[in-house]
């Protein structure tokens, strides 16, 4: 029986060679191409996604190594485009070009989920693996702020 | 696949729109004449813009060509549909445009759908877009094209309720009566509209009375961003589509000696090895073996398993070090004259101070998020293109030479480019997915490394200039001789070119400082790469220089920087640079305020200013540094901006954010460079790029202005670097004159 990996809630096979990096199973063999190439090496952060619930960089990770686990990607991030930082994203204007943006909210969720309320200097450190050519970066802060204190009003 | 009736219904009514617009672009019309509506059966109300303004002006009374640069469909059910030609690579241009159209037609927003065009430069005009031009070029066009449709339906609506159209107004999609409630939808009103006269010359609206020129619209298209449902070239996917990866010939110029294929061919997934030979055209490909598979990894992958050897040719020795000294030394010695104006000698001979400095600054690569990368589908007749690019025409004229084709019959499509910075201009990336396409004969996804991204690309000249001036008796500048040896951009296009021509040292005789004494030479500097367009391109180190030498001579003079730049402004007497001086001046003043300049700092910061004039905008950046140990941090950033009316202040002062990060990362970290004719530096451990953590605040001031819009994707870039530079030299002492301030060398 081949192995299978859940991603976004859905079970798949893993029907390719097993040392393929999550990434290109995600965008060129299932098409999901919210998740970006962007150096290939763990530098910038592009590729991120969630294996269960932890950032991840996928353009380094083997699929066959997450038989089992489960992937979450921007895809599937929220039902709706309503997770408070896909919201705040929005409220701030955050992207430019917008390429880079899916691994930063992919890293930036994973933060929040840890630390709820993330210091500027937590921010700086949790997100320091995410590059942005356009220089996003005074936006993505100001988001991941305004995300975090609307998670603590949900609380 | 599954039927897609909804797709097939879009697909169809933009058929239609192409359809009519290629009719409109056969129109012979008068020349004064460049609106053209009309209806089609089952489509609403079409209107197409000509392009540029300034050919309508031209007093030649021959008929011309109907050339609609931009196309605005109001639909049936009153949506409405704005084709936007200019390429978006995260400018925010296909908003910006867009909104300027939805303004004066009184279109509401939120039914507005923004579409990009495909490359068609008859239909569209030109669609190359960089050099800061879209706004510059495309306002007022945008605005007669939305007025003229905002007439067009209060026609329409005059003439359902039998009145005048002086007794109606539209707002929000709606036109209303003016004496009684009564009002009627774009929607209902759109097929009568249709059929009315496109005014000659509409009426605009009054600045007090805009929308959303001026504003903050958020972007069209940020809520795809945020799901990750924006298509770039680099996830575009067509059926029975194949993967590849490239290397490349790492010197400009050589040539493959010999490939062993055979443990590539091995790899899984792999499915051919294809050469492509190097297109000695601009925009060419370098030359590479691409290695074809089902998916990109595999194909990436059997690259690696490649065994290729190059004969490096002419360039094989290029060593960027010893090349600047070589600039270093040619700046600093007699060179080509350029520009000369005044007494320079009799103003030298009478100094009171003389102050000179050489400033430096290595190659650049551009390095975007998204790798290059487009789809190619070669036909026996044609050819299909899916390509992030800033510039669809030069893809149809280098294919066209490449297939033997027509350029009509290369379909460009384009896709937003995840980021570009002046990259995207270039298609050899999508020449080499043709070629490869072609061998195949499959649809092919070339997708470059980040390795050949960078090794591999057109990088921004590496340069060195010498400035040497005089003060006189009152600390005014009284000579200015400006030398300066880059390889030009020129050389992509004649490599025989041995000195930066008189075109692209133009800056010196130009700048609005005016000096009255003074001479411009251009040094020698051939070109042993390729040479490219970089976001601000030469602006960069015109930046560096004329900022960075300012404050020397401020302190020579005894004065602070502000005081200097005013004290040179005002001897300028030129009448034609009055303007230039006056909003130089305006921004200056504006980003001292705002930063407080002059203030007291405390110990280890500083607060430098520089101001530069580029792509017909102003910026003035004040930069406030704080020094650690020999390290630094820039701790806030007040850029003041005169770009004439604004038409989306949000996406201009995310611009001026993406300057002072692209600013950051230039003068601290980033240089290519060369040995043994080859690129060392790969991917962003070795090509360091900005981080978070170097993030400061950007605090974007405008000066409010009637005059013309101007672009602003570039001219946020060069008063930076000098900026800092002032700033670290007041908090340390310590005075740098090349950039990058700290280069990592591998
Ligand atoms: S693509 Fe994975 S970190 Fe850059
Ligand atoms: S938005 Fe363009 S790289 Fe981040």
């Amino acid at each position: 029986m081949s192995k299978t990996i859940t991603i976004n809630n859905k079970s798949y096979d893993i029907d390719v060679p097993e040392d393929m990096p999550l990434l290109w199973f995600l965008r060129d063999r299932l098409e999901f191409t919210g998740t970006k190439f962007g150096c290939g090496k763990a530098l910038c952060g592009a590729c991120t996604v969630h294996v269960d619930g932890q950032a991840t960089r996928s353009c380094v990770m083997p699929v066959g190594a997450l038989a089992g686990r489960s992937i979450t990607t921007i895809e599937g991030l929220s039902d709706n485009a309503d997770h408070p930082l896909q919201k705040a994203w929005l409220e701030v204007g955050v992207p430019q070009c917008g390429y880079c943006q899916a691994g930063q909210i992919m890293n930036a969720a994973s933060l929040l989920a840890t630390n709820a309320s993330p210091s500027e200097k937590e921010i700086e450190t949790a997100m320091q693996g995410n590059i942005c050519r356009c220089g996003t970066y005074q936006r993505i802060k100001q988001a991941i702020n305004i995300a975090a204190d609307e998670l603590a009003k949900e609380v | 696949m599954r039927p897609d009736i909804q797709g097939f219904l879009v697909a169809e009514r933009k058929r239609q729109a192409q359809e009519l617009a290629s009719t409109l672009g056969r129109l012979e019309i008068d020349r004064r004449q460049f609106l053209k509506g009309t209806a089609i059966a089952a489509g609403g109300l079409f209107i197409g813009v000509s392009l540029p303004m300034s050919s309508l002006a031209a007093s030649s009374d021959k008929a011309t060509e109907f050339n609609p640069n931009a196309f605005i469909h109001l639909q049936e059910n009153g949506d409405l549909l704005i084709y936007c030609g200019r390429c978006e690579m995260g400018q925010g241009i296909s908003t910006a445009l867009p909104s300027v159209v939805a303004d004066e037609m009184e279109a509401d927003w939120s039914r507005v759908r923004v579409e990009q065009a495909e490359g068609d430069q008859d239909k569209y005009g030109s669609q190359a877009t960089g050099g800061s031009a879209s706004i510059r070029t495309m306002y007022e066009p945008m605005r007669q094209a939305g007025a003229s449709a905002r007439e067009m339906l209060v026609a329409a609506a005059a003439k359902v309720w039998n009145t005048s159209p002086q007794n109606c107004y539209a707002k929000q999609h709606y036109v209303y009566h003016n004496e009684n409630n009564n009002k009627l939808s774009y929607g209902e009103l759109v097929a009568i509209a249709a059929n009315m006269p496109v005014p000659e010359s509409p009426s605009l609206k009054n600045k007090e009375d805009f929308e959303y020129i001026g504003k903050s619209l958020p972007r069209h298209d940020v809520g795809m961003v945020v799901e990750g449902k924006r298509i770039y070239g680099a996830d575009v996917k067509v059926p029975g589509m194949q993967y590849a990866a490239i290397v490349h010939c790492p010197v400009m110029g050589g040539t493959l000696k010999s490939v062993d294929k055979t443990e590539a061919l091995k790899v899984s997934g792999v499915t051919a090895v294809v050469e492509v030979a190097p297109l000695k055209v601009p925009f060419g490909s370098l030359g590479g073996v691409a290695v074809v598979a089902n998916n990109s990894w595999s194909a990436q992958q059997g690259v690696q398993k490649l065994k290729v050897e190059w004969d490096k040719g002419e360039h094989g020795s290029y060593d960027t070090d010893v090349y600047m000294k070589q600039l270093v030394e040619n700046v600093q010695k007699p060179a080509e004259k350029i520009a000369e104006r005044g007494d320079l000698q009799s103003a030298f001979d009478r100094a009171k101070h003389k102050v000179s400095a050489t400033y430096t600054e290595g190659h650049l690569v551009h390095a975007p998020m998204e790798p290059n990368a487009s789809v190619v589908s070669v036909h026996d007749n044609h050819c299909e293109v899916w390509a992030s690019t800033q510039s669809p025409d030069d893809i149809q004229s280098v294919l066209s030479g490449f297939l033997g084709m027509d350029k009509k019959s290369i379909k460009v499509n384009v896709m937003i480019c995840g980021g570009a910075f002046g990259r995207k201009f270039k298609c050899d990336y999508v020449q080499e997915a043709a070629a490869i396409s072609k061998a195949v004969g499959t649809p092919i996804q070339l997708t470059w490394t980040r390795e050949e991204d960078t090794k591999t690309g057109y990088y921004h000249s590496n340069s060195a200039q010498y400035i040497e001036a005089s003060l006189d008796e009152e600390g005014n500048v009284s000579g200015w001789l400006h030398r300066i040896a880059f390889p030009s951009i020129n050389t992509l296009f004649d490599p025989s070119i041995q000195f930066a021509p008189a075109n692209a040292v133009s800056e010196i005789e130009n700048h609005p400082f005016g000096i009255a004494n003074l001479r411009s030479e251009s040094g020698l500097a051939p070109a042993h790469t390729r040479i490219g367009w970089y976001r601000a391109v030469y602006a960069i180190f015109w930046g560096l220089g004329y900022g960075v030498f300012a404050d020397e001579l401020a302190e020579k003079a005894g004065v602070d920087t502000l005081t200097m730049l005013n004290r040179i402004y005002d001897a300028n007497t030129n009448p034609e640079q009055e303007e230039q001086v006056r909003r130089s001046k305006a921004v200056l003043a504006l980003a001292a305020e705002k930063s407080g300049f002059g203030k007291s700092l405390p110990e280890g910061e500083g607060l430098g200013i520089a101001v530069h004039y580029s792509f017909q905008s102003y910026v003035a950046m004040a930069v406030h540094v704080r020094m650690k140990g020999d390290d630094f941090e820039v701790v806030r950033v007040d850029t003041a901006l005169d770009c004439g009316q604004v038409l989306n202040k949000d996406g201009a002062a995310a611009q001026q954010e993406g300057a002072v990060a692209m600013g950051i990362s230039l003068s601290k970290y980033c240089e290519i460079t060369f040995k043994e004719g080859a690129v060392v530096n790969g991917n962003f451990n070795d090509y360091p790029v900005m981080r978070i953590n170097d993030m400061p605040d950007v605090h974007t001031h405008f000066i409010e202005s009637d005059a013309a819009p101007t672009g602003l994707g570039e001219p946020g870039m060069a008063p930076f670097a000098p900026a800092l530079i002032n700033a670290i030299y007041q908090a340390s002492g310590k005075r740098y004159r090349s950039l990058p301030i700290q280069p990592q060398r591998t």
